[in-house]
């Protein structure tokens, strides 16, 4: 039993651990081999901001955020890479009691699908106890409390919700729900998988102003996993973008949103009407992402739908992997064409 | 609580009608009958020399009602002695009412099917956890096979392997039938009777269809451990023995219909089984009210057997109004 699962009153001032993500590499066996997932990525989320990872369906975000807890499904397996987090070491690398601590002691996550993310059969307080016990939490009553003091911060009733089952709550409240029993144990640092699929407008803005307040409250260290490139123009302070499985840009938000560098981010921010101000300039990227099995396996993952590559065939682009080009002012992109043009 | 009764309700009436619809069927199958037994029995009477008088009031007894009134008069004299549970008379057994005849058969046939469905059950659902659990291994394979195999076996076909084995090859056990001079009731020899013959035929229950729960127990199981909150549970570090509890619990959850209404069905199917252990339950005794034609004590069989199921089936989905908080509290998903 650490420190940190012990649920104690919030100390404001703190901000979350630093977290380091080395060389990721994440594999499915498929009947075709075993496909990676997520290859070679390399991010890190500063103390205390909130990073959002960005990417059409399919291209392993939740594959990666999983790996953050060391839970990556089967047929899936981490095949290489490192998960340093401040305070709690390589994550990669704990032993399954220590894993099991870690998960919801000092990284909370908030699954994609929280909509569902309860047993239908208890009562969320129900839940939350047995949250308690598995951490070994002693005094219960300060649990409960903890527990609806994020509730009631997050605008509900602590004492309603939590003499509730799942089907009597909202979308919005289970997400809600989904965040309380992430940190009602003091984790300090935050996962959340497509926090705002499947709510509507007003509760996906509700959400994320209360991830932006806990985020700040309690001290933490976030990661946002979403498809919606306006969620992370609304709460994230740097911005990962995700194609194919690896990182092809990342810097801080509102630098990348506004100048964005690699196509592949160009195409996202130029797809969508509510960034660029205007529907009529607003363009789908052409083409689909790629699955595993049609993720190129040599050269830019993004090539075939890259409107660069299109004007102009490099050889490079076909055989050279490209790596994340440091392009200065805190920004890498992986894209040749970028690199050398600059 | 008011959603609970209302519930209830419902289904007391919905039983009501079709015990009504079976036992008008009845009614209607025991007139068309080949040979019109009601006119048969009559005769028969005539012939042994009663009076036309004696031999109707006779015949009224047993049928629940006269040969020779209109359809509409006969139909309704039936429903109404029917309402007083009077069911007829036994022809096979002289004079005795055939209600008191089905009850007192019924209860062993009761007996065996609780207990055979209980041990299947229990065997099943144990088996079909560790199955689920060690699905990709030779264990859980094995299980598999067995269930399905077992599964198919029909029960009466198990019933002749263990009768074969078990009494006719070894003599572990006896298939003379029980004494029929015990005080029937709540008293040691009386049970220990009933134990000594109904532990054959409610393992030969068990053993045909444990297979069947196994196989619904463990396709549940996968498919709750495939479900959302299993792996968000898992990502909050739930203890594995308090997610165990989680998946268990929801997975048992649609297994109770099927032993709800299983146990119905088996009142009806224990027939061929009590039959092959010549153990007296309602079996035998459908058995023998066939052989000698006996119309009233089948339709009280029949009767009986219907309102098994019925009851079986309001048992089944109150029992969810108390387990399922989905179904207990709001729209019941
Ligand atoms: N259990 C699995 N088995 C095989 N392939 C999988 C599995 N889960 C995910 N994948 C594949 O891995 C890739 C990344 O998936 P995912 O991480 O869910 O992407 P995202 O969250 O960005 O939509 C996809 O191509 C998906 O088909
Ligand atoms: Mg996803």
């Amino acid at each position: 039993m650490t420190a940190a699962t012990e649920p104690s009153t919030v100390d404001g001032a703190s901000t979350g651990p630093g977290v380091r993500i080395s060389d990721l590499t994440v594999a499915y066996r498929t009947p075709a081999g075993e496909l990676p997932a997520v290859s070679g990525i390399n991010l890190e989320l500063a103390p205390g901001s909130i990073t959002g990872l960005v990417g059409e369906s399919g291209s392993g975000k939740s594959t990666m955020a999983l790996a953050m807890l060391n839970a990556v499904q089967q047929p899936g397996r981490i095949t290489g890479g490192v998960i340093e987090i401040d305070g709690l070491g390589d994550v990669l690398s704990l032993s399954p009691k220590q894993i099991r601590a870690a998960r919801g002691g000092s990284i909370g996550y908030v699954f994609q699908a929280a909509q569902n993310s309860l047993n239908p059969l208890k009562t969320v307080g129900k839940q939350l106890l047995d949250l308690g016990r598995s951490h070994g939490v002693e005094d219960k009553r300060a649990l409960v409390r903890q527990a609806k003091e994020l509730l009631s911060r997050m605008g509900l009733s602590g004492e309603r919700v939590l003499d509730s089952y799942q089907h009597e709550l909202s979308g919005g409240m289970r997400q809600r729900v989904g965040i309380m029993l992430a940190l009602v144990l003091n984790a300090h640092v935050l996962v959340l998988d497509e926090p705002t699929t499947a709510l509507d407008m007003i509760s996906q803005a509700n959400i994320l102003s209360i991830i932006k307040d806990v985020h700040a409250e309690h001290g933490l260290t976030t990661l946002v996993v979403t498809h919606d490139i306006g969620v992370v123009a609304e709460v994230a302070d740097r911005v990962a973008v995700m194609y194919g499985g690896r990182l092809v840009e990342q810097g801080p938000t509102v630098d990348v949103l506004r100048a964005p560098s690699h196509p592949y981010t160009r195409g996202l921010i130029t797809a969508i009407p509510r960034l660029t101000g205007d529907p009529d300039v607003a363009q789908p990227l052409p083409g689909r992402p790629p699955t595993l099995g049609t993720i190129p396996r040599q050269g830019c993952v993004f090539r075939e739908r890259c409107a660069v590559y299109a004007a102009g065939a490099r050889e490079d682009c076909e055989t050279v992997d490209p790596p994340a080009y440091d392009i200065g002012a805190e920004r890498l992109v992986a894209c040749h064409v970028v690199e050398e043009e600059r | 609580m008011l959603k609970f009764l209302r519930r209830l309700a419902g289904h007391v009436v919905r039983g009501l009608v079709m015990i009504w619809i079976v036992t008008t069927f009845t009614f209607v199958l025991v007139r068309l009958m080949p040979g019109d037994p009601v006119q048969t029995q009559y005769e028969t009477l005539l012939s042994k020399g009663m009076s036309p008088d004696q031999a109707k009031a006779q015949v009224a007894v047993t049928y629940g009602f006269v040969p020779h009134g209109s359809f509409w008069s006969q139909y309704g004299h039936y429903l109404w002695q029917l309402l007083h549970f009077d069911l007829g008379r036994s022809v096979r057994a002289q004079g005795v009412s055939v209600t008191t005849e089905v009850l007192s058969t019924a209860k062993w046939t009761i007996g065996l099917v609780l207990a055979g469905t209980l041990l299947s059950f229990l065997f099943g659902v144990v088996l079909g956890v560790v199955a689920a659990m060690r699905r990709n291994s030779h264990l859980g394979n094995g299980l598999s096979i067995v269930g399905s195999l077992l599964h198919g076996v029909p029960q009466y076909v198990m019933a002749l392997i263990l009768v074969t084995f078990l009494t006719v090859k070894f003599k572990l056990f006896s298939t003379g039938p029980v004494d029929g001079l015990l005080e029937p009731g709540f008293n040691g020899p009386y049970i220990a009777s009933i134990v000594a013959h109904a532990v054959l035929p409610a393992v030969a229950f068990a053993l045909s269809s444990f297979g069947g729960y196994l196989l619904s127990m463990k396709s549940s199981v996968v498919s709750v451990l495939g479900d959302d909150f299993i792996l968000a549970s898992e990502l909050r570090g739930i203890r594995p023995s308090i997610i165990f509890r989680y998946v268990a619990r929801n997975a048992i959850l649609p297994l109770f219909t099927v032993l709800a209404l299983s146990l119905g069905f088996m009142v009806g199917g224990a027939v061929f089984i009590e039959n092959a252990f010549n153990y007296p339950g309602m079996g035998a005794m459908l058995v023998a009210s066939i052989g000698q034609r006996d119309y009233s004590e089948m339709s009280g069989a029949f009767l009986l057997i219907t309102m098994a199921v019925i009851i079986a089936n309001i048992c089944a989905d109150m029992l969810y109004t108390v387990i399922d908080p989905r179904v207990r509290r709001g729209e019941g998903a």
